[in-house]
């Protein structure tokens, strides 16, 4: 039998293999798993789907192969090896190469340019070693070139360097091979910081008016839904009202423009117990209520830790929120989920004493506050509008009737 | 719109042009009174009578000949070679005197008129009747080329044809022609020398040629479902002249080509096509030009040794999912 | 411009009976016209030998030295809008049309002048508007697409007739066979001539052919009569012609004719003829069209200067295009990429 990379998704055209859990002459039963594929998105085991010996491995780690692409052979008890039949060789070299895939020469074929990439390449003054190939067996494809010019300013975004010293485990050393997804996020880390200049703003907001509805429905919800009812909702649809107002804030940029999106969807960073951190999407967040939300961002995370989610669910964020609260840090300075314009962090809300005025007289109350900070890509907007839409955002938790929202 | 058959789309091209200009005239073997073996000229005779529908004797180089003497003379006959592979035994006339008398002439001699021949394979007739041979007649400074893949394509550009001042070899591939297809109503002419963009794609532009095109379609909808890439098709129409515009064009656009031949390999027009792609868009291009062809071989006449050597949906599918990665 | 000196000095009309009181059925003026045109055919092929051997043409070329009288008596007997189609030994039958002579010439020296633009060359002289539809060089072809020319005369009712020439060595080729069949099932108005010189380049054609008379012969297979004419007599030729085109012209269909004659010099140009045997070309010299011809005119009565001012006029307009040739430019370059097309252009894309 034929071992096929899997369609992941409706948008995922390719895939990265990233582990062979088998080797050539092991044996195979259909339910073991064979090998792990990632994409920029998910990481996947796939099972074998078949018994047998595994007799071929046709894709070797590391390489990014299109969907339907033969991965490997599994005979399957009895079945004879298929000799490959015979092919009209001379009369047909480019449209049917007899060659099988495992006997194509193995030298590097990243460093085989097509002609348009080394046009685009001298034309934009770049070297191929600031691209990171997703072609067969990591050639550049025009395609990645094109990706990497649509960040202005781009700087190699290789995230390690090329030469890295040959540290072994050893005595009082670990080496701690990273994982495809970690590669990824550094990956994307490294460029986005080179890509956008960040800028961080924070306001410090009174979740007293939040605390009430929480206090009314929060029990009953606990009972009913099994998890808490947080404040990442509530902060979640402030945060889209208040874009209705901002609409900058929830846009891409590409190239030379931005280009604003009518609909918030909005990603939520969520840790894989310290494995790895991914940002699925809830879809249309600003026509949900704080409670589909609450439903929605529970069920990514529960999803997303249990290696569930399809690669769909992570396309075409608008707006990302990270939420370190559960740790209680004070203030996070999040990096931007590219190619978007802006990026929350909520931290910590805790107790503290803060000035009110009641009845004309400044007194000191104990009040639920916690602080949020958003980084924003001073291309796209300045400081004035972050800073109007986060007044416009504290204004809303403070100021908005949540009981009657989630009542 | 009408939904024809490729043949009653030739036998509407000619009826139109016949009824248009007194000085179009037919003639061919069995072309007459048996309505022509494909069946594609039924009715003509009965419409325009024995002076203007002439069967002839099995003689091509008469029918050549006598076709070329009747344009240069002010006639504009329209001639039929039942299967292109017999255009082997005219073709001086082809070449030698009705390619080259303008030029030898310096402009005396015109020579408007029309070769209608069946063309190709996917019949089961074998090697004798069933050759893909557009890629002798491109091959030829003096003659026009044009292969239609859609009945609407047969009326207008054979009606463009019977009109044009020079000669053109009309290739109709003969496993079309029970094909069905819309086809406008009343006159219609098309332009010749024009490709046509049959389906938009971004990853990879597939070139083909009359039979092909169908096939290249049908491979481009299971490339989008089952592998996600986006291929746009390009029937050629006309080999000479040859639209390089349009297929520059597409070069440009998705920097990935394979043409797909029904002619065998050597010297197949998309040799001609990837050496202009090679020489002017060189800087273009995101992968090699591949060809898909027939293999370089007589064609067999068992359906599972024909189906194999003629490019199928199956090889174009699996050879541009292949290559485009 | 070209320039035809001789077409113009036309000869005084004969009466119906000539000087010598003899019957003549074919008339002084006739006979005169014919004269004429053999002297041109004689002294334009001798001039462009001489100009071979200077180095100005180059190329090949084939001769019809000795072949005068079946050019000049078809052509004597065509109407203006006749066409005729002959082969790559076709200098005669254009020139005969009444084409230009520096043209002509100009064509073979590839001359701006040149008749085709010096684009054909000697194997395929063409004018068009003198109803000379082309020489053509690949032995055969022009058969079956004189026969396609003739029926576009039947088609459109002009009663015009084409008149085909070749040679005696293209009766063994598939399109002669075609060509003569099609003819008579379509019953065209086109008259096949075969000049048989006796050899097929320098192979004799008795060697190679399965019948004594290699046209007259098969005519019966396609249900003509046997016609064979003594080719270098023009008078004989003139009669033939007349009767096959008043035949072709009456919707009588085709005539198969052959002409039996002799070239003087070889094949072509490279060709010294030493494969004849001896005597031969002597003997055919004694039957040389232009001597008889002119005795002929004289035994009719015509005066002796009358005969000689017509050859110098001949002469003299050789010499003029031969001058005029020599003194065009060669053609520009831009030719060479014009004319592949009706639009004038060379363009196979876009
Ligand atoms: C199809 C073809 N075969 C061979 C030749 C080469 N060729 C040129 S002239 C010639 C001889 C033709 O003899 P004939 O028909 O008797 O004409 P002639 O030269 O005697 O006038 C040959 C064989 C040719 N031009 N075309
Ligand atoms: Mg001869």
């Amino acid at each position: 039998m034929d071992v096929i990379m899997p369609q992941m998704g409706e948008t995922v055209a390719e895939g990265t293999l990233t582990v062979w859990h088998k080797k050539v002459g092991d044996t195979v039963s259909s339910s073991d798993v064979l090998f792990e594929i990632g994409t920029d998105k998910v990481e996947m085991e796939v099972p074998a789907l078949a018994d047998g010996v595994l007799t071929e491995i046709l894709v070797a780690e590391g390489d990014t192969v299109a969907v339907g692409t033969k991965l490997a052979v599994i005979q399957g008890e009895g079945e004879a090896a298929q000799p490959a039949a015979p092919k009209p060789e001379a009369s047909q070299p480019a449209a049917i190469s007899t060659a099988p895939l495992k006997e194509r020469p193995t030298r590097d074929r990243s460093m085989k340019l097509s002609p348009v990439v080394r046009k685009l390449l001298a034309e934009n003054n770049l070297a191929h070693t600031d691209i990171v190939g997703t072609g067969r067996d990591g050639r550049i494809k025009r395609g990645d070139v094109l990706a990497y010019l649509k960040a202005p300013n781009a700087a190699p975004t290789a995230p390690f360097p090329a030469e890295a010293p040959g540290a072994v485990s050893g005595e009082g050393i670990t080496v701690v091979p990273f994982s495809y997804r970690r590669k990824m996020t550094a990956e994307h880390m490294v460029r986005s910081k080179s890509t956008s200049p960040h800028v961080l703003q924070a306001v410090e907001v009174d979740f007293s008016a939040v605390n009430k509805a929480r206090a009314k429905i929060g029990p009953d919800w606990k009972a009913r839904e099994g998890y808490s009812l947080t404040y990442l909702p509530f902060i979640a649809k402030a945060v889209c009202s208040a874009i209705k107002e901002f609409p900058h804030i929830n846009a891409h940029i590409e190239k030379d423009h931005l280009v604003v999106f009518d609909r918030v969807n909005l990603a939520m960073a969520i840790d894989l117990n310290f494995e790895g951190l991914v940002a699925p999407v809830i879809r249309d967040a600003d026509l949900k209520a704080v409670t589909e939300i609450a439903r929605a961002t529970n069920d990514l995370a529960k999803r997303a830790r249990a290696d569930e989610l399809t690669p769909d669910e992570f396309a075409n964020a608008t707006y990302t929120i990270t939420n370190n609260g559960s740790f209680g840090t004070l203030i996070t300075a999040p990096i931007i989920n590219q190619p978007q314009v802006a990026i929350l962090s909520t931290d910590g809300i805790t107790k503290r004493p803060l000035v009110v005025e009641q009845d004309g007289e400044d007194m000191i109350a104990i009040r639920p506050v916690g602080i949020l900070a958003q980084s924003f890509d001073h291309r796209a907007i300045d400081g004035s509008y972050s800073g109007a839409f986060m007044r416009r955002v504290k204004e809303i938790i403070e100021g908005k009737n949540w009981v009657e929202s989630v009542s | 719109m009408a939904e024809l058959t490729y043949r009653e789309a030739v036998i509407e091209a000619i009826a139109q042009e016949m009824r248009r200009d007194e000085r179009v005239v037919f003639l061919g073997e069995d072309i007459a009174k048996a309505g022509g073996v494909f069946k594609a000229t039924v009715g003509l005779w009965e419409e325009f009578g024995d002076l203007r529908v002439r069967d002839t004797p099995i003689s091509e180089q008469a029918i050549l000949g006598a076709a070329m003497g009747a344009a240069m003379t002010g006639l504009r006959p329209i001639a039929e070679i039942m299967f292109s592979d017999f255009l082997a035994v005219c073709w001086d006339i082809v070449t030698n005197q009705i390619a080259k008398s303008r030029y030898m002439t310096g402009g005396q001699v015109e020579v408007p008129l029309v070769i209608r021949t069946a063309n190709g394979g996917g019949a089961r007739f074998g090697a004798q009747h069933s050759q893909a041979v557009e890629n002798w007649a491109m091959m030829i400074p003096g003659i026009k080329v044009v292969a239609p893949s859609t009945p609407a394509d047969v009326k207008g550009l054979l009606a463009a044809a019977i009109r044009d001042p020079d000669p053109v070899l009309f290739f109709e591939q003969k496993s079309l022609y029970a094909t069905k297809g819309e086809v406008p109503d009343g006159e219609h002419v098309d332009e010749l020398g024009k490709a046509k963009v049959v389906r938009e794609g971004d990853d990879v532009t597939i070139l083909a040629l009359g039979l092909m095109v169908p096939r290249a379609i049908e491979a481009a909808e299971r490339l989008q479902a089952e592998a996600g890439i986006s291929a746009s098709v390009v029937d050629i129409r006309s080999l000479v002249p040859l639209d390089t515009q349009t297929i520059l064009a597409e070069v440009k656009k998705t920097a990935r080509v394979v043409t797909v031949e029904e002619n065998p390999r050597l010297c197949g027009w998309g040799a001609e096509i990837a050496s202009i792609i090679a020489e002017e868009c060189f800087y273009d291009l995101d992968m090699p030009v591949v060809r898909i062809t027939t293999p370089h071989i007589p064609l067999s006449s068992a359906d599972e040794l024909e189906d194999e050597m003629i490019p199928s949906v199956d090889r174009i599918f699996e050879s541009v999912r292949r290559e485009v990665d | 411009m070209a320039k035809k000196a001789t077409a113009k000095k036309k000869a005084p009309a004969s009466k119906a009976k000539n000087r010598a009181g003899l019957n003549d059925d074919i008339g002084e003026e006739n006979r005169l016209r014919m004269w004429q045109l053999q002297l041109e055919v004689r002294h334009v092929e001798q001039r462009l030998h001489d100009l071979f051997f200077q180095n100005l043409i180059k190329g090949t070329s084939h001769l019809a030295l000795g072949q005068e009288a079946i050019s000049a008596g078809f052509g004597a007997a065509m109407r203006p809008d006749d066409y005729t189609f002959c082969t790559y030994r076709g200098h005669a039958h254009t020139l005969v049309r009444g084409t230009s002579m520096t043209g002509m010439i100009g064509e073979l020296m590839g001359k701006e002048c040149g008749m085709l633009k010096g684009k054909g060359g000697s194997m395929h002289l063409t004018d068009v508007s003198k109803g000379a539809m082309g020489s053509y060089a690949i032995i055969g072809a022009h058969l079956p697409i004189a026969a396609g020319a003739a029926w576009q005369a039947q088609y459109n009712n002009t009663g015009q007739i084409a008149a085909c020439f070749f040679g005696d060595g293209t009766t063994n080729i598939g399109a002669f066979h075609e060509a003569l069949n099609f003819a008579v099932i379509w019953n065209l108005p086109v008259v096949y001539v075969c000049e048989n010189n006796l050899y097929m380049e320098y192979t004799p054609i008795s060697e190679v052919t399965a019948v004594e008379h290699p046209a007259a012969d098969r005519a019966g297979a396609y249900g003509l009569p046997s016609i064979i004419v003594d080719g270098n007599d023009a008078d004989a030729v003139f009669r033939v012609a007349t009767e096959a085109f008043d035949k072709a012209r009456s919707g009588g269909g085709p005539s198969l004719i052959e002409a039996k004659t002799y070239r003087h010099s070889g094949h072509s140009r490279a060709d010294p003829g030493t494969y004849r045997p001896e005597g031969e070309l002597e003997e055919w010299l004694k039957k040389d069209p232009i001597p008889m011809y002119r005795q002929r005119l004289l035994d009719f009565g015509v005066k002796e200067d009358v005969v000689s001012g017509i050859e110098d006029a001949v002469l003299q307009a050789v010499d003029e295009a031969t001058e005029e040739a020599k003194a065009s430019p060669t053609p520009p370059m831009e030719y060479a990429y014009t004319d592949v097309w009706a639009d004038g252009g060379s363009s196979w894309r876009n």
